[in-house]
């Protein structure tokens, strides 16, 4: 069980657009990850869960300092400056992402609803859903940090 | 002119709110989803809203829907920042009664050449 290539491609568009218009800096897609093999390191975790034609979770993953650095970029601050702006503004990334990526497949088929974002921050922790789900990590390259949006879709 | 901007991310509020200070607007308020906006509405007297879609508690839509079935408010323009860009987004968004529509994510020149063409159609003061 894959996602098709049309989906993860409307989500990694949709992931580009939002870095490129909100965050001003270049991020550079890698090679997607398949399944659940490959946990990303992250202290920073956004979700954005959607049902109706679809059903499953949008998750953005990032470290901390990448996390401060887009909210900085975003709010026109010094990366060092941020603090307790950076869950919304995480938050707002990943609802950014997942709304376009809604829009995108809208386009082709019955519009599924998003709900708002959940941020979770913490360390070594690990995020785990039921069986019954098909999923796929997709890696950027923002400078010399790695920042991850996973597609995780239920009962396909 | 006086703003209200209605939206769940303090983050997002900021971006609206710097785009018109920019444009010369200092006067604005903040509400965190529609229920608040309509609070806010109720003591506070405002020439243009800005709001969100996606907001818990009460969504944007809604929160629309009452500023138009309010007498004190029927009139305001009111201009929508969402990622919800289908076509029957679009459609369900005119019908609850909004005037100009912007789509996240924007460019800070699309945001503010939208705020300016919302300013141009809003109905001139009579106070
Ligand atoms: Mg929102």
């Amino acid at each position: 069980m894959t996602i098709p290539e049309t989906v993860v491609d409307h989500l990694v568009v949709a992931t580009e657009e939002v870095f490129e218009t909100m965050v001003f800096r270049p991020i550079v897609r890698g090679a997607q990850l398949d399944g659940d093999a490959v946990r990303p390191p992250s202290n920073v975790v956004a979700t954005v869960a959607f049902a109706g034609h679809r059903r499953g979770l949008v998750a953005f993953h990032s470290s901390l300092a990448a996390a401060r650095e887009i909210a900085g970029s975003m709010l026109g601050m010094e990366p060092n400056a941020v603090n307790g702006e950076m869950p919304d503004a995480i938050g707002e990334i990943a609802n950014m992402i997942a709304g376009a990526f809604r829009t995108k497949l809208a386009a082709v088929e019955p519009a599924s609803a998003i709900a708002v974002p959940t941020v979770t921050i913490g360390s070594d922790f690990s995020t785990r859903y039921g069986s019954a789900v098909t999923r796929v990590l997709c890696p950027f390259e923002m400078d010399a940090q790695t920042l991850y949006v996973e597609l995780i879709l239920n009962g396909e | 002119m006086r703003f209200l901007i209605v939206d769940d991310s303090s983050t997002m509020r900021r971006i609206i709110i710097n785009t018109l200070k920019k444009l010369g607007h200092h006067e604005c308020y903040e509400a965190g989803n529609g229920r608040e906006g309509v609070e806010r509405l109720a003591t506070t007297p405002v020439d243009m809203i800005i709001t969100d879609w996606n907001m818990p508690e009460m969504s944007g839509i809604d929160f629309v829907r009452a500023v138009r079935a309010n007498e004190a408010t029927r009139q305001l323009p009111v201009l929508m920042v969402t990622t919800n860009a289908a076509e029957e987004d679009i459609v369900e968004a005119l019908k609850a009664g909004v005037s100009n529509y912007v789509v996240k994510p924007f460019t800070p020149d699309t945001i503010k050449e939208k705020i300016q063409a919302a300013l141009r159609m809003a109905p001139s003061r009579t106070r």
